[in-house]
C-alpha cells in the first residue's frame, strides 16, 4: 500500500472548555454546576432567548420580502451603520467625518481574524500585543495567520487588581507601532477592567509610542446593563487617537443580543482625520475593496439570518427599547449572583477576601483558585470550571450559589488547612 | 499635542492599494444603479421564478414553520459545535454518502470520513484549501474557465501555485487538451502531490460537462498521477432535477474497485442552491480518508486539525440555516417535497432554454443535452457583454455567462432580440 500524507498530520489536544462539557455530560451525580459555559443562563439555569429577539423572529417572519438572497460581500448595510452607531455613539463624530468602514463579520472571531488578516497582508512585521491572561483564542487567530505575538501585564495575582505599572511599562518597551489588542470592556477571562482614569493613562501611553489599537468588544451592554457606560474606553480611545492614527474595533452581538450561534458582528476602521492632501473616500474605498476580497475567499458573503435579526432590533425603537431592558435583566442577574456568591463566602469565613468577584465585571470571575482547588471542585463537589480558576458568573443561579460557595468554602479550606 | 503629518501614519494603511472589485457581485452593484426600465440581471447564480422573483422553496418554508413554532428546536440559540450541528452533520453524511452515492457507505461505515459544516460552498473550499496547504500540497489546477472565486480562494488560503488546465474550446470540452496539461504539469516537477478542483456537475460557468465516458477517463489520469481530488458540488440537483442521480461524479470516484485515493477525496458541498439557502450559508466539507490500518488515528487528527482551522477562523459556523436544512433533511415528507421543488427549478431553467433555442438559432442551444444548469455559456466576447450592458441593460458576466433564471416569459424577447443582435455584430 502507497504512502499517505495523511499519517504526517498530528492529533491535537482538544478545547479544554470543550473538554468539560464532555465530562459534565458523563458525570452522574445529581446535583452539577456548569460554570464553564461562556453564554447566559437564566435563573433556572436555562438558555434565555431576548424577548426583543423573539419580537424582531416575529417581524421578520411576517415580513412578505423575506427571502434567503445573498447579503452583499460586505454584509447587511442597515445591520454594519446600526452598528457602528451603538459602539461609537449616536452623535459620534467620526461617524458625522465619515472615517468609518465598516463590514458583517462572522462575530467577534470572525472580525478577528479579519483583522489579523489585514494586518498579515498590509503592517506583517508587527507585534500584536495580547493581555496576559486572555481569551484563549486571541492567540491563535493571529497567529495562525503568521502574526508574532507578545503578553503586556494585566492581571496582579497578588491583589486580585490591574498590574497598571507592569502594563504602561509593557506599552513603553514594545517596539513603536505594534498593535495592542485591547478589551473593551468585561475583560475575558478575569472580569476585571481598568478604570476611567486608567484607561486614559493607558491609551495617552499608546498614542506616545505610536502604536496601532485593536478593541475587541464583545460584551457591550451585557456587562453593565449601559451601552454607553461599556463603551467608555472605546469612546475615549476614537477621542484620543482621532488625529493621530486608525483603530480597529471588533464588534460581536453574541451576548448581548443572545444569539451566540447565529454568528452576528462587524468589523470597524475609524480612520483618523486626514489633512487636505488625501482623499479620505478613496482610503475608504481601497480598505473596503481588501476586506471584500478577504471575505470573498473565506465564505463569499455572511450568514443574513442573524444579521437581519440583529438589525431589526437594532432600527426599530420599541424594539431597541426592549433591547435596552433584556440587558438590564442580564447583567443585574449576574451581579446579583456576584454580590450573593461574595456574601456567602464571607458568611462561611472562607479564608481570604473575596470582594474581587464584586469588584469584577460581566460573565467572568477571575477567582483566583488554584488549578488543585478548581480539580477539587470538580472531584467532590461536581462544580465545573476552568483550570485557570475562571468561573462563569452566569452558571450560577438562587438555586446553586449556595450550593457552590460552601464548595468552594471547602476546597480552600482544605488546601489551607493541610499547608498547617 | 503636536498635529502631525496625519495621512503617513501609519503607512500601511495609506499605502493600500484597492483590490478589483469581484467580477460577479461587482455587476449587480452596477445594475441597481441602472435607471433603465428594461434593465435584466443575468449575472448571479440565484433562481428566480417565471414572475422573476426570488422565492423561497416550498419545503424550506414549511421547515421554517415548524422551526418557528417548536419552542424545543427555537430555544437555544447558543453556540454551535465548532464542527457545526451534529444533527446536521448526520442527515447530510445520509444524504451525500448514502443515498446520492451508495458507494460512499462503507467509507461511513468504516468511520473514515471527516466533516465539518461550513459556509455554503465557498468555506468549504476556503477550509479545504486552508488544509491542504498546511499538510499537503500548495499547487492546484482549476479549469479554463471556471468560477471566478476558485482562484481566489486557494490564493488566499495558501497556495502558491495555481494551475490552469484545458476545459472549452470552441463550443465544446476539451479533454484531449485537459489530459495533456495534467500529464505535462505532473512530469515537470516532483516534491508533494498535486490537487484538482472538479465540478461535480452544471460546470461554472460554461454549463458543459464531461460524460460518463471521458469522466472515467479524466479520473483514470488523475488517479494515476496521484492528484489529490476536490469535488465541488453546488448544483447537485439542477442538472437533471434529480438530486441522486446527479451526484454521479462523486459516485465515480467512490468506486473502490477502480480507485484508493492515497492522499483522500476532498467534497465541497452547498445547499445554496438546490435548497434557495444562499444568503444563510450553509454547506459542508467532507474528507474521504483512505483504506488504513490506522484509519481511526487518521481520522481523529484530520478532525482536530480541521477544528484548529475553523476556531482561528470563526470558531462556530451560523446555525439558522443548518436548522432550517436539517428539517428538512430529516422530515420524510419535507424531503420528499424538496426533491419536487428542485425538480421544479431544472425543469424552468430547461424549458427557458427550449424558449431561447426556438428565437436563436445558435449551435450551443440546438442540442439540450450538452448546456447543463443555470448558465448558458454564450460565447460572446467581452465588447459584445459591454454592448448589451451599455445598450440594453442587459447585464451577463464578463466572461459571457448568462444566469437563466433571470429570464422569464415577461423579457425573453427582449433579451433574446438583443443577444441576436450584439451576435450578429
Amino acid at each position: 500500500m502507497s504512502r499517505t500524507l495523511f499519517n504526517d498530520i498530528d492529533l491535537l489536544p482538544p478545547d479544554s472548555l470543550f473538554n468539560i462539557k464532555q465530562r459534565l455530560s458523563q458525570d452522574s451525580r445529581p446535583v452539577k454546576v456548569d460554570l464553564g459555559i461562556g453564554a447566559y443562563r437564566d435563573d433556572n439555569g436555562k438558555p434565555w432567548v431576548l424577548p426583543s429577539v423573539r419580537e424582531a423572529e416575529k417581524v421578520i417572519q411576517k415580513d412578505p420580502s423575506y427571502n434567503h438572497e445573498y447579503l452583499g460581500i460586505g454584509g447587511l448595510t442597515s445591520l454594519t451603520q446600526g452598528a457602528a452607531k451603538v459602539l461609537l455613539g449616536d452623535d459620534n463624530k467620526a461617524l458625522k467625518e465619515k472615517r468609518v468602514v465598516s463590514v458583517q463579520s462572522l462575530s467577534g472571531t470572525g472580525a478577528l481574524h479579519m483583522a489579523a488578516r489585514f494586518f498579515t497582508k498590509f503592517c506583517g512585521d508587527k507585534l500584536v500585543y495580547l493581555s496576559d491572561p486572555t481569551w484563549a483564542n486571541h492567540n491563535a487567530i493571529f497567529e495562525t495567520m503568521g502574526l508574532k505575538t507578545a503578553t503586556y501585564p494585566y492581571w496582579d495575582p497578588a491583589t486580585k487588581s490591574l498590574n497598571l505599572k507592569g502594563y504602561l511599562s509593557a506599552i513603553e518597551s514594545a517596539p513603536k507601532g505594534s498593535i495592542f489588542v485591547l478589551h473593551a470592556c468585561a475583560h475575558n477571562p478575569t472580569g476585571l477592567d481598568p478604570n476611567q482614569e486608567q484607561w486614559a493613562s493607558i491609551l495617552d501611553a499608546i498614542i506616545k509610542k505610536d502604536h496601532i489599537v485593536l478593541f475587541d468588544s464583545a460584551y457591550q451592554g451585557f456587562a453593565s446593563g449601559d451601552l454607553d457606560r461599556d463603551a467608555f474606553a472605546v469612546r475615549l480611545g476614537l477621542e484620543k487617537l482621532a488625529e493621530v492614527s486608525p483603530i480597529f474595533i471588533c464588534q460581536s452581538f453574541a451576548k448581548n443580543v443572545g444569539m451566540y450561534g447565529e454568528r452576528a458582528g462587524c468589523f470597524h476602521i475609524v480612520l483618523p482625520r486626514q489633512d487636505q492632501s488625501v482623499s479620505i473616500e478613496n482610503v475608504k474605498d481601497a480598505i473596503n475593496s481588501q476586506l471584500a476580497k478577504i471575505t470573498r475567499s473565506e465564505l463569499s458573503n455572511p450568514p443574513a439570518y442573524g444579521a437581519k435579526i440583529v438589525s431589526t432590533v437594532l432600527n426599530d425603537e420599541q424594539l431597541t427599547e426592549q433591547w435596552h431592558k433584556d440587558m438590564v435583566t442580564m447583567s443585574s442577574r449576574i451581579i446579583k449572583m456576584r454580590h450573593q456568591l461574595r456574601d456567602n463566602l464571607v458568611k462561611l469565613h472562607t479564608p481570604g477576601n473575596w470582594d474581587h468577584i464584586v469588584g469584577q465585571t460581566g460573565m467572568f470571575s477571575y477567582t483566583g483558585l488554584s488549578p488543585e482547588m478548581v480539580k477539587r471542585l470538580e472531584k467532590e463537589h461536581a462544580v465545573y470550571l476552568v483550570g485557570s480558576g475562571r468561573a462563569s458568573i452566569a452558571g450560577l443561579n438562587s438555586g446553586n450559589v449556595e450550593y457552590v460557595a460552601k464548595a468552594i468554602n471547602e476546597v480552600v479550606n482544605h488546601f489551607s488547612n493541610s499547608k498547617l | 499635542m503636536i498635529r502631525r503629518q496625519i495621512h503617513k501614519i501609519p503607512g500601511c494603511i495609506h499605502g493600500i492599494p484597492r483590490a478589483p472589485p469581484d467580477k460577479i457581485l461587482g455587476l449587480t452593484e452596477q445594475f441597481n444603479k441602472d435607471k433603465n426600465p428594461k434593465k435584466t440581471n443575468l449575472t448571479v447564480g440565484i433562481y428566480k421564478d417565471n414572475w422573476g422573483q426570488v422565492t423561497t422553496f416550498q419545503s424550506v418554508a414549511r421547515a421554517q414553520m415548524i422551526l418557528d413554532q417548536s419552542i424545543e428546536l427555537n430555544t437555544d440559540l447558543s453556540y454551535l459545535p465548532i464542527k457545526g450541528c451534529p444533527d446536521f452533520q448526520l442527515n447530510v453524511l445520509k444524504f451525500l454518502y448514502r443515498e446520492s452515492c451508495p458507494e460512499g457507505a462503507e467509507s461511513l461505515d468504516q468511520g473514515r470520513i471527516s466533516f465539518v459544516q461550513t459556509l455554503s460552498g465557498t468555506g468549504a473550499l476556503a477550509v479545504t484549501s486552508k488544509f491542504l496547504s498546511l499538510f499537503m500540497s500548495r499547487s492546484v489546477w482549476i479549469p479554463k474557465p471556471s468560477w471566478p472565486n476558485h482562484a481566489n480562494v486557494f490564493q488566499n488560503n495558501g497556495f502558491d501555485d495555481i494551475l490552469y488546465y484545458s476545459y472549452y474550446k470552441n463550443g465544446t470540452l476539451d479533454v484531449d487538451g485537459w489530459l495533456d496539461d495534467l500529464e505535462r504539469g505532473a512530469k515537470s516537477r516532483d516534491g508533494p502531490p498535486q490537487c484538482i478542483v472538479l465540478h461535480a456537475c452544471c460546470h461554472n460557468p460554461t454549463g458543459i460537462d464531461p460524460s460518463r465516458e471521458q469522466w472515467r477517463r479524466i479520473l483514470d489520469k488523475i488517479h494515476e498521477l496521484n492528484i489529490i481530488p476536490i469535488i465541488d458540488m453546488a448544483y447537485q440537483g439542477l442538472d437533471t432535477g434529480d438530486l441522486y442521480k446527479d451526484a454521479y461524479l462523486l459516485r465515480m470516484s467512490l468506486d473502490k474497485k477502480r480507485y484508493n485515493w492515497n492522499n483522500g477525496l476532498f467534497l465541497c458541498q452547498s445547499f445554496a442552491k438546490n435548497m434557495g439557502l444562499y444568503g444563510e450559508r450553509v454547506g459542508s466539507l467532507s474528507v474521504v480518508t483512505p483504506v488504513r490500518h490506522n484509519s481511526k488515528e487518521i481520522k481523529r487528527n484530520v478532525d482536530s486539525q480541521l477544528k484548529k482551522i475553523v476556531r482561528g477562523m470563526y470558531s462556530s459556523p451560523p446555525g439558522y440555516g443548518s436548522r432550517v436544512a436539517n428539517v428538512v433533511l430529516s422530515t420524510p415528507h419535507l424531503r420528499d417535497l424538496w426533491h419536487k421543488d428542485v425538480k421544479n427549478v431544472a425543469n424552468r431553467l430547461h424549458s427557458v432554454k427550449a424558449k431561447m433555442a426556438e428565437r436563436l438559432e445558435w449551435d450551443s442551444l440546438k442540442d439540450q443535452s450538452r448546456q447543463h444548469g443555470m448558465f448558458l455559456y454564450t460565447g460572446l466576447d467581452m465588447r459584445s457583454v459591454e454592448t448589451l450592458r451599455e445598450k440594453y441593460s442587459i447585464y451577463l458576466v464578463q466572461d459571457g455567462r448568462l444566469s437563466l433564471s433571470g429570464l422569464n416569459d415577461s423579457n425573453v424577447d427582449y433579451v433574446c432580440d438583443a443577444l441576436q443582435s450584439v451576435h450578429r455584430e
